[in-house]
């Protein structure tokens, strides 16, 4: 059931590693997020873009894992960043005091040219 | 129109989908706009969450009850659960958030619900903790997916 909300994407844009999340991040999901992003992170992956235009709303356990990856990034000094944060999934980030937490940009086109 | 249901889950992780999955089709079926369903869906998982994670500490399997009552202008979520008598309301706010520094993710959860509901009340009462979350909202006015 839990499978079903949510959906882990993932495409390649040259040396970038864009993850797309579709569906809903709550805490019966959020791990498997956290899992696959320091998955990547450890298997050496230096450039990795969050694409969140297809998530419906995501809780605190969600932000929780996404802290989790960032900080992770830094670590292993990979580049972390989110994008297509729009409508109500911003307002929750807003909510949350949490746009400032990540580094975030508009569109996947705008994330990969700051990722150069 | 008024329409209440309750669910009996068990406190594990997983079993939050079982009250997602109905308060989405409640939602549906009776038209609760869609950014108040993500809302009170983002409230129900963290309320049902904090509850799963902190009510028992024994490791043993417990059930308890969530209420789901939809009205014409509010949908409650309530929780009855008979674990250790906790305030959720009393959690400390998170620090602002800036780069570099981490916010404190464990009151997160309950700063959300302070801002995505109208009501948050705690009583204890008969032994068990009674949680309400309350959303003022305009139901079966909005048909699914207009209003964005």
């Amino acid at each position: 059931m839990s499978n079903a909300a949510l959906n882990i994407g993932q495409v390649r844009a040259g040396s970038v590693c864009i993850v797309t999340l579709a569906g809903r991040i709550d805490s019966t999901n959020a791990n498997d997020v956290m899992a696959e992003l320091t998955r990547l992170i450890g298997s050496g992956e230096k450039s990795i873009l969050v694409d969140l235009g297809a998530v419906l709303y995501l809780t605190s356990a969600a932000f929780r894992a996404l802290l989790v990856a960032t900080d992770e990034a830094e670590r292993q000094a990979a580049r972390f960043a989110l994008c297509n944060i729009a409508g109500h999934v911003r307002e929750l980030f807003e909510m949350g005091g949490l746009l400032d937490a990540f580094a975030v940009h508009g569109s996947r086109e705008e994330a990969l040219k700051q990722f150069g | 129109m008024r329409r209440s249901v309750d669910f009996r889950i068990r406190n594990e992780l997983s079993e939050i989908g079982i009250v997602r999955d109905a308060l989405d089709a409640l939602g549906r079926e009776l038209g609760i706009p869609m950014k108040a369903l993500s809302q009170l869906q983002v409230a129900l998982d963290e309320v049902v969450s904090n509850v799963v994670k902190y009510s028992w500490d024994d490791g043993n399997k417990h059930e308890f009850l969530v209420r789901i009552t939809v009205q014409p202008t509010r949908v409650d979520l309530e929780i009855f659960d008979d674990g250790r008598e906790y305030d959720p309301r009393t959690a400390p706010s998170p620090g602002p958030a800036t780069p570099g520094q981490r916010p404190r993710p464990g009151g997160l959860g309950i700063h959300m619900i302070r801002k995505l509901v109208d009501t948050f009340a705690y009583e204890r009462i008969d032994g068990r903790n009674h949680t309400t979350l309350s959303k003022e909202c305009s139901v079966g006015s909005a048909v699914q997916g207009s209003d964005k």
